[in-house]
């Protein structure tokens, strides 16, 4: 889970110490920039090497029209765990708000029951 | 005063003989029966790897169960009982009918949205076919 997630992670604050500046923003490039203006302006897609496509991350709980997620299965809530027994934050595993939010009542109660490591153990 | 659902689970040493945990789950139910609640389900999960120590337990005796009741005294009580109870390491008890009454809203407004929808769809989707019944009845007449 983590290590999927990691080169997403890790891609936007790479972006902006690169030379050609953050595709997204055309803050630091600057929209009057020296390069040629390829139709939008601060160029997004110019850098060829520089853009990479992300893939839009969708709830896992709203794909299953999830109403209730349920603390006593300990399998489906421990992808959602990072390796020391955090939560995974919204912005790595795209769960929805309302769904997240109930994750972690979830997580937190099996926790309680021993379902799930409050730390990681050694 | 409304009834209550609530999931109690409880730990035993993984070295218990089930005989025990037997005489456990009937103290629950006399309890529960004494206060006029009543034990719907009990399920033994059995002995499992817990995600951490627990009394320098590495495992435990599962046991889940689901309490009903109006009368809230009751799961203090069967709190109290759990912790006097020698094979219990763990016990957990969660108010659920909050939530399966949301749960249950859920799925009436999903249950109730999907039903609307292939009413509306059809006329929406194939605008033709919608126009086109209305049309054959003209036809025909």
């Amino acid at each position: 889970m983590t290590e999927e997630n990691a080169p997403q992670q890790q891609a936007p604050p790479a972006a902006p110490s690169a030379p050609s500046g953050p595709p997204r923003f055309s803050g630091p490039g600057g929209p009057g920039g020296p390069r040629p203006q390829g139709g939008r302006p601060g160029g997004p897609a110019k850098r060829g090497k520089r853009s990479f496509v992300r893939k839009k991350k969708v709830c896992r709980f709203c794909v299953e029209k999830a109403d209730f997620i349920d603390y006593k299965r300990a399998e489906i809530l421990a992808p959602f765990l990072q390796e020391r027994g955090k939560i995974l934050p919204r912005r790595i595993t795209g769960t929805c708000a309302r769904h997240q939010r109930w994750l972690t009542v979830a997580i937190k109660r099996a926790q309680n029951i021993a379902l799930l490591p409050f730390a990681a153990e050694l | 005063m409304e009834e209550r659902q609530y999931d109690l689970i409880f730990i035993c040493r993984p070295d218990t003989p089930e005989s025990d945990v037997d005489k456990v789950i009937s103290t629950l139910e006399h309890a529960a029966a004494e206060k006029g609640g009543k034990i719907e389900k009990t399920e033994k999960w059995g002995r499992k790897r817990m995600a951490y120590r627990v009394q320098r337990l590495r495992e435990g005796f599962y046991v889940y169960m689901v309490v009903r009741s109006t009368h809230g005294e009751l799961v203090k009580e069967l709190e109290r009982r759990l912790k006097v109870a020698d094979p219990v390491i763990k016990y957990l008890t969660v108010r659920l009918d909050e939530e399966m009454k949301r749960q249950e809203k859920l799925k009436r407004h999903r249950e109730r949205r999907a039903a609307r929808r292939p009413r509306k769809t059809a006329p929406a989707a194939p605008p033709s076919p919608g126009s086109g019944e209305q049309q054959q009845p003209a036809a025909t007449a």
